[in-house]
């Protein structure tokens, strides 16, 4: 009885094809504040953001690129964004949906560093 | 916004419509940005004020700079303590705010000024204000420094005050502030030198489905034997204004049911410990019945992570043998958007 769901969570692993090795960057949004608010990548990663609220529902926008998605309320599950930018520098992200009087505080930082000398 | 039922003992209960919040915000460009709340309370505003009142809570220009450094300038809360800049009902239990957040710190309090805030680090944040300071023709016994707030209504300056705020987020699930206020507040009597000082400490913690946070809060106002001693002269009745007053809190919310709005609840007790008569000036007794603490307990179900209805139990009171404490049950629905 065992080897049906062994077989089954093979067939699962075919569907889902190569490993992922995107990193994945958790932030908690609480009005007013990302908790991590300074990230850091390497120009050319990809990066997934996976982005959960503790309250009402936010915004997760990275100003000058077109990363901009919705992040649903406590409860409702989270909001993920695939990111790779390729220029290095300093980024901002902020809650781009108004939600609440504190709503300007609610920014971070996205450092984008130089890729190593023979990095890929 | 949120309305109450509130029954204190040996009185009639009460329906009131307490705050009624129109949040307004406008983006000049990417950098330049405008908030505004204006606020109703008790629903109905006559003439002097008999009824409620229209308070114009937050009117302000954000110019956002550099994540270490942006400047703010207009009509600001005031950063102290846990409540003030995030005070609506769904971000705290209980059906009212805190005893200590109210005759201690007195939220709402907001006053024109100017400052900078900022985030530096992994997680530090600030803010740093000049603004207007309290009028301490208004100070009294009861309550402390909260009638004196100006409000931005063509607001005294002849001094101004001082006020700032830390917190450092960096630890998931917790925060962790502190912040004072220190301004000359006798413009209205002029030979003395009420300087009014604020500090504060707080902290906020969560963790899977436990809540707990804690305040302590300290005020003390200088020159207070002669500011009584000044006012007994104009007004004919000393206000009995202490030298110190004193605040703290702490609280623990459980969330029973945690799978999410509609399946949302929270229990919780606050115990809370208040004087606003904690050091008197030589020659002034405390008015002990301002010696107070509290036990609030009851719960919040969030029917959604915006609204909140609440019900508690408050028992209150005080060190006087004359005058008893008057315990309460209230029942409230909140929310913001």
């Amino acid at each position: 009885m065992r080897a049906i769901p062994v077989f089954v969570m093979m067939l699962g692993a075919l569907a889902a094809g190569p490993q992922d090795d995107v990193r994945v960057i958790k932030i908690n949004a609480e009005r007013f504040a990302f908790t991590p608010s300074k990230v850091e990548v390497t120009a050319g990663e990809e990066v997934e953001f996976k982005l959960r609220s503790d309250d009402t529902s936010h915004g997760f926008r990275i100003v000058g690129t077109n990363t901009s998605v919705a992040i649903p309320k406590r409860g409702k599950g989270e909001a993920s964004a695939r990111v790779r930018l390729d220029t290095p520098g300093t980024y901002t992200f902020e809650c781009n949906r108004m939600c609440g009087a504190g709503h300007n505080f609610m920014r971070g930082e996205l450092i984008v560093r130089e890729r190593a000398a023979g990095g890929r | 916004m949120d309305f109450h039922f509130n029954k204190v003992e040996h009185q009639d209960g009460i329906l009131d419509f307490h705050r009624f919040v129109l949040l307004f915000n406008h983006s000049f460009s990417p950098r330049i940005r405008f908030v505004g709340e204006l606020e109703l309370e008790h629903a109905f505003v006559e003439g002097l004020e008999e009824a409620g009142e229209i308070e114009l809570e937050q009117a302000y220009l954000d110019f956002l700079m550099t994540r270490a450094l942006n400047v703010r300038a207009g009509m600001m809360l005031v950063p102290v303590g846990i409540i003030n800049e995030r005070h609506e009902p769904p971000v705290f239990n209980g059906v009212e705010r805190p005893f200590v957040d109210t005759v201690i710190i007195p939220t709402t309090w907001f006053e024109v000024g100017a400052g900078v805030h900022g985030e530096v680090g992994r997680g530090f944040r600030y803010r740093a204000f000049v603004m207007a300071p309290l009028n301490a023709l208004e100070f009294n016994a009861e309550e402390g420094i909260r009638g004196g707030r100006q409000k931005g209504a063509e607001a005294n300056v002849r001094n101004v005050a001082l006020t700032g705020r830390g917190e450092y987020l960096g630890v998931p699930g917790l925060t962790v502030g502190a912040s004072f206020w220190t301004g000359d507040s006798s413009f209205a009597v002029p030979r003395l030198d009420t300087t009014v000082r604020v500090g504060e400490v707080d902290a906020r913690y969560q963790r899977d489905r436990l809540e707990l946070r804690t305040q302590f809060a300290y005020v003390t106002v200088k020159d207070a034997g002669r500011l009584n001693d000044a006012l007994l002269g104009l007004t004919g009745v000393s206000p009995n204004i202490a030298e110190a007053m004193r605040g703290f809190y702490a609280e623990a919310g459980y969330r029973i049911w945690n799978q999410g709005s509609p399946r949302d609840l929270v229990a919780f007790a606050r115990y809370e410990n208040f004087d606003t008569q904690y050091r008197m000036p030589a020659g002034f007794l405390p008015l002990k019945e301002f010696d107070r603490d509290a036990l609030v307990v009851g719960t919040t179900y969030y029917p959604d992570p915006d609204v909140a209805l609440k019900i508690d139990y408050v028992w209150l009171r005080n060190q006087s043998s004359v005058i008893t404490g008057a315990n309460s049950f209230n029942i409230g629905l909140g929310w913001w958007f």
